[in-house]
């Protein structure tokens, strides 16, 4: 099950149009407080989650969910400059980043 | 100088003499028929002639063809009617070089009866340094418009950079996403569902949505000419406003508009009363993240000569003497450099008529900025 957490309705809704279209199950949220709400991944899971959120930011959402102890593979997507990148994800270590806009297939760099 | 030196003599030609000389200015007398009796140093240099060469001769040798036929009619108008046309005012006009260069000069004219007539005593004054530094302040002036209008853009750059992206990316997902599924359907050899075309809608949507953006920067970002129309003010303010609010997205500052109902009609540049409005908003923004209300209040009235826009903050003002450096071009109380904003600001508002003013606030009460207009004198026609 692939998780998207994005505030940008078109951006989650493509991603979700990409997902989806592979024949994946897709669930989306709007922001990181919603996904806590509605029940949280599992190890089994992906979660694809913008790092500028509004509310809970896209790190601190992992971040509380590693301490949680779920532990689901995760994507971070952020537009931002590499450095912010750096500074907003510092700590975390077994996260994907892509940033946007893409520059490559995403399904792929998602899946693989 | 023949005739000169019949008519005066001793100590106080000399005087004369020496005075002309030393005048700044080129200074020329001419009898009833216009021909010259006096033309001093300065003017050697201003038309390439000695005086020697020209003294007996018609002033009509040192003014382009155009304005010696003008001239003549001017001279005999007065002789016959009386009515001054320049004597006692001063005007621009254009002279001649020997070498054919016309010559923009500032001529005031005074008249002296004398026992041979009237005499007509011109004083000039060369316009072209002038009109260097003139246009040479103004090239800067627009230079200067440029680079904030820039360095704003610098600003809203990353905010753009960032509204951008979105569409950006939206658009190519999708895009990716029907690429996959029109393989798809060859591999089945299926037609394109429905489904499909809903996508395909949808990244036309996100295109769309970038080329706005594009659209709204490149307005702000375009060097050109003053450009006045016939506005209606709270449009305009209305515009710069929503970009304000835009470009300040994530800061919680609550913008309130207080506008009446009817149009405000103002001869303006809108891009550069735009430019005005964002960069008071903006040092107002900045000053109400920090207060503890957290609101910029914007209203705009008239009466029958000015329309009047106010900016002012939840902030708690500012002291007295950085009310008076306010304008000066390099001062700022911020690193931003506001100071170099308010000055062009203010000199916007000026070549248009109006001004721009401070009210420092303070106790308890934030700063208010003013931006005056002259209104437009008669309502366009309804279309």
């Amino acid at each position: 099950m692939f998780f998207i957490v994005e505030d940008d309705p078109a951006v989650a809704d493509a991603l979700e149009s990409l997902l989806a279209g592979a024949g994946f199950s897709v669930r989306v949220f709007a922001s990181a407080e919603d996904m806590i709400q509605q029940g949280a991944p599992s190890s089994e899971d992906t979660m694809i989650v913008d790092l500028g959120l509004p509310g809970m930011s896209g790190g601190e959402l992992v971040r509380r969910l590693e301490k949680a102890g779920q532990n689901p593979k995760v994507i971070a997507i952020s537009g931002k400059s590499s450095r912010t990148i750096a500074r907003e994800t510092e700590g975390l270590s077994h996260l994907k980043i892509l940033r946007k806009p893409p520059s490559a297939d995403w399904l792929e760099a998602i899946t693989a | 100088m023949e005739p000169r030196e019949d008519r005066r003599g001793g100590v106080s030609e000399a005087r004369f003499e020496s005075l002309l000389d030393t005048a700044a200015d080129g200074i020329i007398v001419i009898d009833e028929a216009g021909r010259m009796l006096v033309f001093n140093k300065i003017c050697e240099d201003l038309f390439g002639y000695t005086t020697e060469e020209v003294i007996g001769q018609s002033v009509n040798m040192i003014m382009p063809p155009e304005f010696a036929t003008a001239h003549d009619e001017f001279m005999s108008n007065y002789h016959r009617t009386g009515e001054k046309r320049i004597i006692g005012i001063g005007r621009e006009v254009s002279g001649r070089h020997r070498d054919g260069t016309v010559i923009p000069l500032e001529l005031s004219i005074g008249e002296a009866k004398t026992s041979e007539g009237r005499q007509y005593i011109g004083v000039l004054r060369d316009l072209r340094p002038r009109r260097a530094v003139e246009s040479r302040v103004s090239q800067l002036q627009a230079q200067v418009v440029h680079m904030t209008r820039l360095s704003a853009m610098d600003e809203m750059g990353a905010a753009m950079a960032h509204e951008l992206n979105q569409p950006l990316t939206a658009l190519l997902l999708y895009l990716q996403a029907l690429a996959r599924q029109i393989k798809v359907c060859h591999a089945e050899e299926k037609a394109p569902s429905e489904k499909l075309l809903g996508v395909l809608d949808k990244s036309v949507l996100e295109a769309e949505r970038a080329s706005h953006i594009v659209q709204r920067m490149r307005q702000m970002v375009e060097k050109r000419d003053p450009e006045r129309s016939t506005i209606d003010l709270r449009e305009v303010v209305n515009e710069a406003l929503d970009l304000s609010e835009f470009v300040a997205q994530g800061a919680t500052v609550t913008i309130r508009r207080v506008f009446g109902m009817n149009p405000i009609w103002v001869d303006a540049d809108a891009t550069q009363i735009q430019q005005i409005m964002l960069n008071l908003m903006r040092n107002a923004l900045e000053v109400a993240k920090e207060s503890e209300e957290r609101w910029v209040k914007v209203s705009i009235g008239s009466d029958e000569r000015s329309a009047v826009v106010s900016v002012t903050d939840s902030g708690t003002g500012f002291s007295e003497d950085v009310g008076k450096s306010l304008f000066k071009t390099f001062s700022t109380t911020k690193k931003s450099g506001m100071g170099l904003g308010l000055a062009i600001s203010r000199a916007i508002a000026q070549n248009h008529g109006g001004d721009l003013l401070a009210d420092p606030g303070g106790n308890g009460q934030g700063a208010t900025f003013t931006l005056v207009l002259p209104m437009r004198r008669s309502m366009p026609a309804e279309s």
